[in-house]
């Protein structure tokens, strides 16, 4: 499997994002339509009572060849939860999906903690405007902590195979201070659910389908699967649970998984291979990869440097 | 109208050196019948800490089973351990509520974690006892009944029943954080689960009791007991603001159900509220209802929410 790296396709900077964002465009997630393809993305505002981020869907609809930005959404994709709620503050990031007349979008809804950072959860919001906007089903998640998976339940993605939902999401293992006196930091593994109707899930509760290439402090995120060449693919990022945002050899990195079962997955890292040139937008990290068909050719988005402070980019599957 | 018959404070909170964690609060009552004494579990508090906050815990009193008011035995140390970091039972396990299925004790209890914007969530846990009830174990990090689209938050006051064959949990589910005078305070349901296991729970995600006193009346302690062929239901519900006081405080409510999930409130029949003076004058709440040797008491809590114990009362007549 050789993937030709495109480039960076969207720099935040260069655009008005709704919500007050600026910079970060993470976690790039596409919706393929006739003429174009929308691609949302996590964006981030200042909260103003404290300064910290909230984070924001917007989306970009580009041409069909990905090389050119239509247009920026100018309004409000879906508004963060409510006092209290599990999204209240931030939807990152937010996978999209088809299903009858809707699009349905399963969120990773963040709060903030106190002896911890944060606590994730998945909700789920309907569109019936073809993406524009959507509205969340309950203010609670449909997917969450449960007695074996304690917390950080997040980066849902889903994909229906033969008539049944499939999820693939990440749940917590650890939060462990790595240095006297520093905050703790977070591990979590890739799991798997399956349903009926999108809403009712039944999770292999704690199960680690992914088998570990660091070792137990090994965090796994965002898993995306495709179908390519007769078995599934699944692309996710990983990286140490500590050191990682400064340091290169710790950053995220692309990992690789197959299976012909929807059960065993193989972990198979010498593909995609997006290595970085020195200096450039994904130098130091690649993360939050989401893969695609568009056209009859595989895509893949990812976010590179600084967990996507500055945008995104695409690598393309070379068959 | 039922007619209790008030028996006075029963057990008042005073951990001393050898208890640091029974300082204050002796909260939410539920009982386990023995042979020769009746175990009443309740969460109490150790001193708040630096910013005021609590962390509650749980334990029990062995109360003489021919003489209520004489205690036996006091919990040498809480009955659970409280989560590690970023769980959801990290700041508290209150209440909680045991069973005794067979041979297995069985706890499910409330987990408090803190939060940013509001002060705190809850969520429900499950624990088994290797000790006769002395100690728990949980049997998971995370919750056995966590949060759900339609039951976002403050998933709290589990009470664990075994009727028709079935496991019955009914508990309180957050429905809305009200700011009051710039306070976020929770508004809360009773709501109602059932499960072939205990463990994978079917809810029924709806409300089971009307609201009365205003449409964000909060409403806590769903205490169901079966007798004479009635399942009856004692609860607590307050006002949404200013509820710390004698006028917008707990009172007990009672609703009726003979096929579990159907209830017809009527809180005329309750029969018991707030007393002229005394521990128990400015409200009454967390009520819960249990039958030793024919006779058919409630334990419940007085002024400030339990913080200088729980009493009991004692049924004159029949339920029914």
């Amino acid at each position: 499997m050789n993937w030709r790296k495109l480039g960076r396709v969207f720099d935040p900077s260069e655009y008005t994002l709704p919500n007050g964002c600026k910079e970060y465009a993470q976690s790039p997630q596409a919706l393929v339509f006739d003429d174009f393809v929308r691609i949302y993305f996590s964006t981030r505002a200042l909260d103003p009572a404290n300064n910290k981020f909230l984070s924001h869907i917007a989306f970009a609809d580009f041409s069909k060849d990905l090389r050119n930005v239509i247009r920026v959404s100018d309004h409000t994709v879906i508004p963060l939860g409510g006092l209290g709620c599990f999204d209240e503050h931030g939807i990152f990031p937010m996978n999209v999906l088809r299903h009858n007349d809707m699009v349905l979008g399963y969120t990773c809804g963040w709060s903030r903690r106190v002896s911890v950072s944060v606590d994730t959860s998945i909700g789920l919001a309907l569109s019936h405007d073809g993406g524009l906007t959507f509205e969340r089903c309950g203010d609670g998640p449909v997917l969450t902590s449960s007695l074996k998976e304690p917390y950080l339940v997040g980066d849902g993605f889903v994909k229906v195979i033969n008539d049944v939902f499939h999820m693939w999401y990440i749940f917590g293992t650890d939060w462990k201070s790595y240095a006297p006196g520093a905050a703790p930091d977070r591990t979590y593994k890739i799991g798997h659910a399956v349903s009926e109707d999108g809403v009712n899930w039944r999770k292999d509760e704690a199960r680690r389908i992914i088998a570990d290439r660091l070792g137990e402090s090994e965090s796994q995120a965002l898993p995306t699967v495709c179908g390519i060449g007769g078995s599934h693919h699944m692309f996710f990022c990983y990286r140490q649970s500590f050191d990682f945002r400064a340091n290169p050899d710790n950053a995220y990195r692309i990992g690789h998984a197959w299976s012909t079962d929807l059960e065993n997955w193989t972990r198979d890292d010498s593909t995609p291979l997006l290595e970085g040139t020195p200096g450039d937008w994904d130098s130091d990290m690649q993360c939050y990869p989401h893969v695609f068909e568009s056209e009859g050719n595989i895509y893949l988005l990812y976010n590179g440097n600084n967990f996507g402070r500055h945008g995104f980019g695409l690598a393309v599957l070379e068959r | 109208m039922f007619t209790w018959k008030k028996l006075g404070k029963v057990f008042t909170p005073c951990g001393g050196t050898e208890r640091p964690w029974l300082k204050e609060f002796a909260q939410a009552p539920s009982s386990l019948l023995f042979d020769d004494f009746v175990r009443i579990y309740f969460s109490c508090r150790p001193p708040a800490d630096e910013n005021g906050q609590y962390a509650s815990r749980s334990a029990y009193v062995d109360l003489d089973r021919a003489d209520l008011f004489k205690v036996k035995h006091v919990a040498k140390q809480p009955v659970l351990e409280l989560g590690g970091p970023g769980e959801f039972d990290e700041f508290g396990t209150y209440p909680i509520s045991v069973i005794r299925d067979a041979e297995v004790f069985r706890a499910y209890y409330a987990g408090w974690t803190r939060c940013e914007s509001v002060p705190f969530n809850v969520a429900i846990g499950v624990a088994e006892s290797d000790d006769g009830g002395e100690t728990f174990r949980k049997l998971g990090r995370g919750p056995v009944l966590g949060f759900s689209p339609d039951e976002p938050f403050v998933i709290s006051g589990p009470k664990i029943r075994h009727f028709e064959g079935r496991w019955h949990l009914w508990y309180i589910a957050g429905r809305k954080w009200k700011v009051v005078d710039g306070r976020p305070e929770p508004v809360y349901k009773i709501r109602m689960a059932t499960s072939a296991d205990g463990i994978h729970w079917e809810r029924h995600n709806r409300d089971l009791i009307e609201s009365r006193i205003e449409e964000d009346e909060a409403q806590a302690s769903p205490d169901v007991f079966h007798a004479n062929g009635t399942y009856h239901m004692f609860f607590c519900y307050r006002y949404s603001s200013h509820y710390r006081s004698h006028k917008h405080g707990y009172r007990i409510g009672y609703a009726s159900s003979t096929n579990l999930t159907d209830w017809t409130r009527d809180d005329t029949k309750a029969g018991i509220t707030v007393s002229e003076e005394g521990w128990d004058s400015e409200m009454v709440s967390y009520p819960h209802v249990f039958e030793v040797d024919g006779r058919i008491y409630m334990a419940y809590l007085g002024n400030q929410v339990g913080r200088e114990g729980f009493g009991l009362a004692a049924l004159d007549g029949d339920l029914k």
